[in-house]
């Protein structure tokens, strides 16, 4: 099954389950449905599928409004930076309503253009920069398992959140791994336990840490492999205590960011381990010419990481 | 007690309210004067009518929804002054625990369920309020508060827009007093054409004027039914002047520029027994007078001043 077509299915299951629950957003109730997101959606008794027009700042705090009113919403938004005609609504009116002890949801769900070719628009794959702008809950979603377990658990539940989804993953064929451990917050995914290295993705780049993780599994490194699927810092001292075992540590971050939240688990984790390696995989953005239209690929030397661990 | 004679069988608690308002609003300005005040705080000296009136139309299941400037509507929906010194006075007693200072204030057990100090942040809020309230099938109309400047932001538009194609009822006020912080509408933007731009969308356009508190409740009553019954948006403009601006000299010119009283105290009013600011209909104050006679609303103000300090134990 397909990324979308499976999250999709998760999205809707959850949203029909729901009564009173509005979903709101653009294109979601017609043409390509978000390309697939949102195809398909019903709600519960008493709801709403609302295809809305062009006002993001508007629909941004329509969600909070519902909020103060008793009503859940899901917020289906085609583009990560189309967020940002909202800032406002996420900074100040976010922080009006965090303050109140409301049990009813609000979730904005994003897609996050990392696909590259949309040109100075795909610049914006920052999800962290967004959900940290007023300390909003936010989780990314890369594979099956964090999938599954986010949106479950997050997608209507107490409170405000963004989840983001990777454009980029859409047409691919969902990573399905199992899973090790995950926190009760849903903000760290293990995937593998092993204990030579340590492997730790951000933002969407759990498919890089798979693919490292399977070559140097080729030549004999077992390694740990975990997701931090929120924005930093989170509890990681599951990651710290492995780190401290295994002693070699790569990291992947595949946000364009210049507030990398890898750089936060960097930090502790030079605070608090010995390292035989520290490995720091992330973008190398010169000039403008990552802001052209460009595949968006992180560029990883796997082998020169692979040959690196294995001459400890 | 009750010992006014009614005159055009207005309704004396009316006028009581805008007099408690205006008093109040004076005591903070001498407190705020007096640098008691850490927070910035937006006086609405002269608003009193429209914030009345808006009190008076409000049942269980409306929404106020307030800008920065609110202690008009905060003052006539709480009804008292204390909860609200002490909430800009930043003690745990006021009325938002000390967590939401002036330009936040908001009285959810009031039905001021937002109050936003960004320039148009609060019509989105608003508009999902009112999406909330067709979920619910409430009959509540939600009352959102915007002025003259934050109406050039996009989110005017956009909700009135939402509102419009979702058959939301929503009130939307525009308080015109012509200006945005310091600078006039005509220095800042072309003119907007409020009926036209209503009438685009398909909302219904009003307009008040004069501050006149009564004729302004019975168009407020009307509207509302309006609005309930046809699920069309409203765009409300009411005229306003804000009292307490001062002139400043320019060369040899005594009036050479006028000072807009946008936040902050003005040491052009001190508080009095008798509140009235302006002789004109400016002032709700004055306007008053076209229904109670001088005496008696001087008797009633001297108990409201009164009973305001007693309030605040200052009596």
């Amino acid at each position: 099954m397909k990324y979308i077509e499976y999250i999709n299915e998760l999205i809707g299951k959850k949203t029909a389950e729901t009564e009173k629950l509005v979903l709101f957003g653009q294109n979601i109730a017609a043409g390509s449905h978000l390309s697939g997101l949102t195809k398909g959606l019903k709600v519960g008794d008493g709801g709403l599928i609302i295809n809305a027009p062009n006002s993001e700042n508007t629909l941004t705090g329509l969600g909070f409004g519902m909020m103060l009113d008793g009503v859940s919403s899901i917020f289906f938004m085609k583009q990560l930076d189309f967020l940002l005609l909202g800032i406002d609504q996420l900074v100040d009116t976010y922080n009006f309503v965090r303050r109140k002890k409301l049990t009813v949801s609000y979730t904005i769900v994003p897609i996050i253009s990392d696909l590259g070719y949309h040109g100075l628009q795909s610049s914006f794959n920052n999800f962290g920069d967004i959900a940290s702008v007023a300390r909003i809950p936010g989780f990314t979603i890369t594979n099956k398992v964090d999938a599954e377990e986010i949106i479950n658990t997050h997608l209507v539940s107490s409170g405000f959140r963004i989840i983001g989804v990777s454009q980029r993953l859409f047409g691919q064929e969902i990573l399905d791994v199992g899973k090790s451990y995950s926190n009760n917050e849903k903000t760290l995914f293990q995937y593998r336990e092993g204990h030579k290295a340590t492997i730790v993705c951000f933002n969407l780049a759990f498919p890089y840490g798979l693919e490292l993780y399977n070559k140097l599994k080729e030549k004999g490194i077992d390694s740990s492999l975990f997701s931090v699927n929120a924005v930093t810092p989170i509890e990681w001292s599951k990651i710290i205590e492995n780190v401290k075992k295994t002693e070699n540590l790569v990291v992947i971050d595949d946000s364009k960011s210049e507030n990398l939240s890898c750089d936060n688990l960097l930090v502790d984790v030079l605070e608090q381990c010995q390292l035989n390696n520290k490995i720091v995989v992330k973008r190398e953005l010169r000039g403008n010419e990552w802001l052209y239209p460009n595949p968006d690929l992180l560029q990883i030397d796997y082998d020169g990481i692979v040959s690196q661990l294995s001459s400890k | 007690m009750e010992t006014y004679s009614m005159e055009n069988n207005q309704d004396i608690n009316i006028a009581k309210e805008i007099l408690r308002i205006r008093f109040s609003q004076m005591i903070v300005n001498e407190k705020y004067g007096a640098g008691l005040f850490k927070i910035p705080i937006h006086l609405a000296l002269g608003h009193e009518a429209i914030a009345v009136a808006v009190d008076s139309v409000m049942q269980e299941n409306d929404r106020l929804v307030l800008s920065h400037r609110n202690i008009h509507y905060n003052l006539a929906r709480t009804k008292a002054l204390k909860p609200i010194l002490d909430e800009y006075l930043l003690k745990k007693e006021g009325l938002a625990k000390a967590e939401l200072g002036s330009m936040n204030l908001a009285n959810e057990a009031r039905n001021v369920a937002y109050t936003s100090s960004i320039l148009g942040n609060n019509l989105p809020v608003a508009t999902g309020l009112a999406l909330g309230q067709k979920v619910k099938g409430s009959n509540g109309l939600v009352i959102v508060v915007t002025g003259d400047g934050a109406m050039e932001e996009g989110s005017f538009y956009e909700s009135l827009l939402f509102a419009k194609s979702n058959s939301l009822a929503a009130l939307v006020i525009i308080e015109n007093n012509n200006w945005s912080m310091h600078t006039k509408i005509e220095a800042r933007r072309s003119n907007i054409d409020l009926p036209k731009f209503a009438a685009s969308l398909g909302a219904s356009y009003e307009k008040l004027n004069g501050n006149d508190v009564y004729e302004y409740i019975e168009h407020l009553k009307k509207i509302k039914e309006k609005s309930l019954t046809s699920k069309i948006p409203t765009v409300l403009e009411v005229d306003i002047t804000t009292l307490g601006g001062w002139y400043v000299e320019v060369d040899g010119n005594k009036e050479g520029r006028y000072i807009h009283l946008h936040a902050g105290p003005t040491s052009k009013i001190t508080l009095a027994e008798w509140p009235e600011i302006e002789q004109s209909a400016n002032d709700p104050i004055f306007v008053l007078q076209k229904y109670f006679a001088a005496d008696i609303l001087k008797t009633m103000s001297q108990e409201i001043l009164k009973s305001i300090k007693e309030e605040i134990s200052e009596a």
